[in-house]
């Protein structure tokens, strides 16, 4: 789950990481109702999970209230790669000396968290990795013995820093640690790391990514986010306990099945023949008959979907539970598309009875032959 | 032989007093698992299905003679199930839990390196050497026993693989659950040495998918150390990216870091076979004529 910059820069504070406080707001009335908090020169930051707003107008400045306020009111509501703004930052204009980068993050490979910093601050960590590789430094903590002095030693040798700034960067670097480790994070990032003209170190911007499967261990971050963008289908799936996941939206097929290693699969197979899933749900295991119910209704909701193909390979999940879920769809919900459906394993037999009456059911038995009779279905709906 | 469990197994059930405990307790011993007790804290001295319940680990390993645990815990208690267990001496430990907190699952890695223990999972079926011993929950009606060793991040990928290789006349020396997380307890590098010292197993099927670089790095090893003909697939070609397709693991970043295209390029590199569908890999496994 990633954060917003100014829940993110919450944390950073709360965890002594010097950063830029301001005034967060999701309107132009809260906006006058707190313009004695506004320090200027002003920045007005939009509040969105998604990079390069910056450039797509999302950040602007001011140096009266007027000013912030034809700012605030050009970005509230501005659809940013299909992020709409909801929620503003305004922080004071800081004077910046250097800029750096830093990061610590999961490493999957030495399955260690590991610091990250360039003395090139500001510009996106991907892009510098490409450009300038020999401007970055890592380094890999041991888990569970804390993040020691000689990591802002390194850096700080890396970037030409005095004795007091490191040990500025010393404190920023531990306490960052602190906030990695007691939020489950798999990123915290600041970028710009800066130096002010008065040589103290302080986070201008701050990208935290918490472990969804830790969330429910973090109340205050459990609380779902104004302003957030979360699909409608996505949403009501996750009421029934699916996984939804919209994939190509250029696509027209769906997958529902079982267990998302199985849905993987069935997407590549689908490629291969030239279609394109639009969605996917994963029913995960043990799923109930009224429950596939509404699975199916919620993947076919979309209109734009013509054709479902139901990948079952039941263990737990039973093939009789998923077939009379497929028949409740269709006679309760009056659902028309043709659907492929495939079963194997528990209580395939007794589905198979249950599907038989079914007109727009197509049995398939198999992964392969049911992407046949896709294609066949595909073909045919083209002439 | 096999690898991880086999007819010398003796195992304990943590959480055997739970739903899932108990019913998965049920289904091992009817498929011949010597499960030799069940460790819930507070229901020490019960019985479940005729096993003895003990209140910890060390208890049960004191009176049993233990020596692999599975662990049928919610994940917010699966690393200090862990932890238990091999702080009682445990060097083979099976964990199931979906949603296990990552940073939870970074201690319980290095924690068993230092043991010198092998965990598998979570987000894992668990392991079952088909014919002798199982410990997990995988629907093992569909395994039969023979010579080719699989390891696999999807339950589901798994089962089909699996289903068609039965069907073929081709049977499975171990089958091992990695899990479908961040950070599996062991890695696909981890089980190819096992793998490999193995005199039943004379080929590995090895199903991987997006996200990380596991593939990548048993690809090096299979380089360099693995003599046995490897097939593998990877799921996953063509989720979108950016998105954790369910498995938390299985991600691809938007630098393309665990993109299947990278995987398969190292493992052909190495020398595997790549199969492109679970049919493909029974044609392969065919082919080798074991």
């Amino acid at each position: 789950m990633d954060l917003m910059e100014y829940r993110a820069q919450g944390l950073f504070a709360k965890f002594g990481v010097p950063c830029n406080a301001g005034v967060v707001v999701d309107s132009l009335e809260e906006l006058e109702a707190k313009q004695d908090e506004l320090r200027y020169p002003l920045v007005i930051k939009a509040q969105v999970k998604i990079g390069g707003r910056g450039k797509a107008g999302g950040i602007k400045f001011a140096d009266n209230f007027e000013e912030a306020k034809a700012a605030a009111e050009a970005i509230l509501g501005m659809n940013i790669k299909g992020h709409i703004v909801k929620k503003l930052m305004l922080v004071e204009k800081k004077e910046i000396a250097r800029e750096f980068y830093l990061s610590v993050m999961l490493d999957r490979g030495t399955k260690c968290p590991v610091f990250i910093f360039s003395p090139e601050g500001g510009m996106d960590i991907e892009t510098l990795a490409k450009e300038q590789p020999e401007k970055i430094f890592k380094t890999v903590v041991t888990p569970g013995f804390g993040a020691k002095d000689y990591i802002a030693n390194y850096f700080a040798a890396k970037a030409g820093l005095d004795k007091a700034q490191t040990k500025e960067l010393a404190v920023v670097i531990k306490n960052l640690y602190k906030l990695f480790c007691d939020y489950h994070c798999l990123l915290c990032e600041i970028n710009p790391l800066v130096l002010d003209p008065n040589g103290h170190i302080m986070a201008l911007d701050g990208k935290v990514s918490i472990d969804d499967s830790a969330v429910v261990k973090l109340p205050d971050i459990a609380a779902p986010e104004a302003g957030e963008n979360i699909e409608p289908l996505v949403k009501e799936a996750a009421d029934f306990n699916f996984l939804y996941i919209p994939c190509d939206p250029e696509g027209d097929v769906a997958v529902v099945s079982n267990g998302s290693g199985m849905i993987m699969s069935c997407i590549d197979h689908i490629a291969k023949h030239g279609y394109k899933v639009r969605a996917s749900l994963d029913l995960g295991g043990g799923a109930t008959a009224d429950r596939i119910k509404e699975a199916v209704r919620i993947i076919l909701a979309d209109p734009k979907i013509d054709t479902l193909f139901i990948n079952i390979f039941g263990g737990i999940t039973r093939c009789s539970e998923v077939a009379l879920g497929i028949k409740g769809a269709i006679e309760e919900y009056g659902i028309t598309s043709p659907i492929i459906v495939r079963f194997e394993g528990t209580n395939k037999e007794i589905a198979l009875e249950t599907i038989k009456p079914l007109t727009t059911v197509i049995y398939a038995d198999g992964l392969i032959s049911g992407v046949e009779e896709l294609c066949k279905l595909k073909e045919g709906g083209n002439h | 032989m096999s690898i991880l469990v086999d007819e010398n197994t003796r195992l304990i059930i943590q959480g055997i007093t739970g739903r899932e405990g108990t019913f998965h307790c049920e289904q091992m011993l009817q498929y011949g698992t010597n499960v030799v007790a069940g460790v819930t804290p507070g229901k020490g001295g019960q019985e479940v299905l005729g096993v003895p319940v003990f209140n910890t680990v060390r208890e049960a390993v004191e009176a049993t003679g233990a020596n692999a645990s599975v662990i049928f815990v919610p994940a917010m208690h699966t690393a200090a199930g862990v932890y238990e267990a091999l702080d009682a001496g445990i060097k083979t430990i099976m964990t199931i839990a979906e949603h296990v907190p990552v940073h939870d699952m970074m201690g319980v890695y290095h924690a068993a390196r230092m043991k010198g223990a092998r965990v598998i999972g979570p987000n894992s079926f668990g392991v079952i050497s088909p014919g002798k011993s199982k410990a997990g929950f995988m629907a093992h009606r569909i395994f039969k026993p023979g010579h080719v060793g699989l390891m696999s991040r999807s339950a589901t990928n798994c089962y089909e693989t699996v289903f068609m290789m039965s069907n073929a006349g081709i049977g499975q020396s171990t089958c091992v659950g990695v899990g479908g997380d961040m950070i599996p307890g062991s890695t696909f590098t981890d089980i190819l040495p096992l793998f490999e010292a193995d005199p039943e197993t004379k080929a590995i099927v090895m199903i991987g998918e997006i996200g990380g670089n596991e593939e990548e790095l048993a690809a090096e090893y299979i380089k360099n150390h693995v003599t046995k003909p490897v097939i593998a697939l990877i799921a996953g070609k063509n989720a979108p990216k950016g998105k954790s397709m369910g498995h938390a693991g299985a991600i691809v970043s938007a630098d393309g870091t665990g993109s299947a295209e990278n995987k398969e390029k190292a493992l052909r590199a190495a020398g595997v076979h790549i199969a492109e569908t679970t049919t493909h890999i029974v044609d392969i496994l065919k082919s080798l004529n074991l």
